[in-house]
């Protein structure tokens, strides 16, 4: 693990990927600690400040700190995000595992219904099961980890059927081992690091997706501090008062190039080639 | 000789061309697509309605009753009985003549029961409309009211044409055909309603040839479109938003003190709504100037009470509604809720500031151990989908008389009785306010009706609004007046008018 931080490190993009992740761990962790003011805290006579010595990013349309809410506005998408890429990557990453190694006509019937599902407009999709189901977490962590698990399956499964089609799986195949032991014991082990980045990728996708979201009003509520929701309540002021959009939107950006920055750094060391690992 | 004619020619394409204007007006899509132009329908097509009929009594630039297609009226000293005299020479959009007949179809349709209007509650005093001759109505009332022609004046008590309403009083009417400057070309509520001027109004001739009214559901969406000249007006804009066109000379802003108000109601019919003491407690935990201050900004709003009568109605009662966090936890414990109440609130970018008036009251219930969670609801389909169907949920209201939204609002059983509120007390009291011919005892009536409201009701109306207009400076003729006192046929554009 140090020697693939020490890899990661050693190149500026994954130096750069690396530190813009942790910062921003960091101060979400950190927030309550870090937030001079209580982000929800309304005050009518501080309406719409710009940026001073008080309010390092100005104040909002409710008169509340646009730094504290900043500090504060990754918490939620980042806990979402990670939990729901979590989930995407364990069923995506299994389902592909397993479809690459039995092929045949399970696996064929199998990735077209994947394709289907592909070919649906997602962010519609969201928001028909979010309308149903409430904008909680507990609908919206499995809802993103199903639609993102498709795609790491698609790749996924790409890539196992190049190892499945090893010696080493032949080999087991014919000691008679169970289809069990080969997928965990053969084929696992060989796509894992694939695993990995794909996770990094498709959790820098989920935060965007999170903050769309957020901004049309089916994620986080008033008056949590969230990213997608600041843009959205002050995106009318953008000419007369534009740090209440800049700021979050630097916040997400950053943290998204960062995954991706990280995620990049990690296939490389890996030996990866996101290029043409990732079909999807 | 030919220098005349090119010049006169000259001069009538100028003409032509400075006349041929569009206005361009915004409408909130608040019914989603399905709005109507019958104009008692529950879901008038408001901006289209305002612009195609004509009322037989308006509003003047002061707000007080002015003559329309009624050039005069006058009571018996008992006040039921009120003889209005019409103006001739009148015709509808088709051709036909206004008459009498027509005056005493519209209103008694508003009685219907099939149709269900809104305008019930308050026109329900009617009890029959006399033909006297084709130019005299005497609408007789079931008991007196002082102030009839008030109600008259409501936004939806339009004219319709007998003939082409088939004369059945129990069905809507949504052909379009109006005596108002201007008449119906396309209707498209989902996007852009066109109408043309009529060559034949009764008024001034409308300044502009052309009028479009353009479906945008999104309050940002439409100040981006004045901003972008796609749209020549909107009708309030929000106090952060004054700035983005203040000392803009390309915009002109007007502030026009109204009775209009945001607010959120709860249905005094659904737990934990229908105890009064929960729906006390909920406007006491409310800090009203400061959440006028957050919401609509200095000078944005005058606090009110929870009752719906504003400062420039002559029967406005003033009551302190100071907030009392302390006295708020009191009854909110001897409703069985001493452990705290969560509830549900419903909200939607429908009017300026619902959703931050939610998020403040929100903020401000905290201390009393009230948490609010919103709920989200799009702004499209609003009025149909959420509005009176959730237990607690925002609204909006546009400035009305004291009689006509107390009985509009507040009366037992009426289409638009948003609190579900059901009082036979409350209904008789009503009926006294409106048939007292002595003005000092029906305001002491009509204060008590508020009063009530405030110690009971289920209306959270913290503020009264100036509404602030922005309209573009090639608009002109559009003086800082309240929604219901504008002329659309004065209106002009680029020196459009003619």
């Amino acid at each position: 693990m140090r020697k693939l931080i020490a890899t990661i490190a050693s190149k500026p993009s994954g130096a750069l990927g690396l530190g813009l992740t942790l910062f921003h761990l960091v101060l979400a962790v950190l927030a309550p600690w870090i937030a001079p003011f209580d982000p929800t805290v309304q005050n009518a006579d501080a309406i719409l400040l710009p940026p001073n010595a008080t309010h390092w990013m100005g104040t909002d349309t409710l008169g509340r700190d646009v730094f504290s809410r900043v500090v504060h506005g990754g918490r939620l998408a980042i806990a979402v995000t990670f939990s729901a890429a979590v989930v995407a990557t364990l069923w995506g990453g299994f389902a592909g595992i397993f479809f690459g190694t039995v092929g045949g006509r399970v696996d064929e019937y199998s990735m077209r219904i994947a394709d289907a599902f592909l070919s649906m407009p997602w962010l519609l999709f969201l928001l028909l099961i979010i309308s149903i189901g409430g904008a909680g977490p507990l609908t919206i962590i499995p809802t993103l980890g199903f639609f993102y698990g498709v795609a790491v399956l698609r790749v996924v499964r790409g890539a196992a059927m190049q190892i499945s089609a090893r010696d080493f799986v032949t080999a087991a195949k014919a000691r008679g081992e169970a289809l069990w032991p080969i997928l965990t014991r053969e084929m696992f082990p060989n796509l894992s690091d694939i695993l990995l980045v794909e996770g990094a990728m498709r959790w820098s996708w989920m935060l965007l997706a999170f903050s769309s979201l957020s901004f049309l009003g089916f994620g986080a509520t008033p008056p949590t501090p969230d990213w997608g929701l600041m843009v959205a309540q002050e995106r009318g002021l953008l000419s007369t008062a534009p740090w209440g959009v800049f700021w979050p939107c630097v916040a997400l950006s950053s943290l998204i190039i960062g995954i991706n920055l990280l995620a990049d750094a990690v296939g490389k060391a890996l030996g990866l080639d996101r290029a043409t690992a990732a079909a999807v | 000789m030919k220098k005349p004619l090119l010049l006169t020619a000259a001069i009538a394409m100028a003409s032509s061309a400075a006349t041929a204007e569009t206005l361009r007006i915004p409408h909130e899509l608040g019914f989603g697509g399905s709005e109507s132009m019958d104009p008692i329908s529950p879901q008038r097509f408001y901006e289209a309605i305002q612009t195609v009929y004509s009322r037989l009594v308006r509003q003047g630039e002061d707000g007080r009753p002015s003559p329309d297609l009624a050039l005069s009226w006058e009571a018996t000293p008992d006040a039921k009985e009120w003889t209005f005299k019409l103006r001739p020479g009148v015709t509808f959009h088709n051709g036909n003549a206004f008459t009498a007949e027509d005056v005493a179809f519209s209103l008694m349709r508003t009685q219907s029961e099939t149709i269900d209007s809104p305008t019930k509650g308050v026109m329900g005093i009617i009890d029959h409309v006399d033909v006297v001759d084709p130019q005299t109505v005497k609408v007789v009332l079931k008991d007196s009211h002082a102030d009839f022609p008030l109600l008259t004046m409501d936004y939806r008590i339009k004219m319709l044409d007998a003939e082409t309403c088939g004369g059945d009083l129990d069905a809507l009417c949504e052909s379009g055909n109006g005596t108002g400057p201007f008449e119906l070309v396309d209707l498209d509520a989902l996007g852009t309603t066109t109408m043309k001027r009529f060559e034949n109004y009764y008024g001034n001739r409308a300044g502009v040839e052309n009028l479009e009214l353009i479906a945008i559901a999104d309050q940002d969406a439409r100040v981006a479109a004045l901003q972008a000249g796609q749209i020549d007006l909107v009708y309030s804009v929000s106090a952060e938003q004054v700035p983005l066109f203040a000392g803009n000379p390309g915009f002109t802003v007007q502030s026009v003190p109204s009775g209009r108000w945001v607010g959120l109601v709860m249905n005094t019919q659904e737990a934990p709504f229908s105890d009064p003491r929960v729906r006390k407690a909920i406007r006491m935990s409310a800090d009203r100037d400061a959440l006028g201050k957050l919401v609509y900004g200095k000078g944005g709003y005058i606090v009110s009470c929870d009752h719906p009568v504003w400062t420039g109605d002559q029967y406005r009662k003033e009551i302190d509604c100071g907030r009392d966090v302390d006295g708020a936890k009191a009854l909110l414990s001897e409703a069985g809720f001493a452990d705290g109440l969560e509830i549900e609130l419903f909200v939607s970018d429908i009017s300026e500031g619902a959703v931050k008036m939610a998020e403040v009251l929100q903020n401000q219930a905290k201390d009393a151990g009230i948490e609010i969670e919103l709920v989200p609801a799009p702004a499209d389909g609003y009025w149909g989908d959420v509005w009176m169907k959730e237990a607690f949920f925002a609204t909006g209201w546009s400035q009305r008389p004291a009689d006509q939204i107390l009985n509009e609002a507040y009366r037992s059983g009426v289409a638009w009785n948003e609190t579900a509120w059901n009082s036979a007390d409350f209904d008789a009291k009503l009926d006294s306010a409106r048939s007292e011919l002595d003005f000092g005892k029906r305001k002491k009536l009509y204060g008590e009706l508020q009063e009530e409201l405030w110690e009971t009701g289920g209306s959270f109306i913290p503020v009264h609004l100036n509404i602030t207009r922005v309209l573009s400076s090639k608009i002109s003729g559009l003086p800082p007046v309240e929604g219901f006192s504008i002329r659309y046929e004065d209106l002009t554009k680029n020196g459009s008018g003619s």
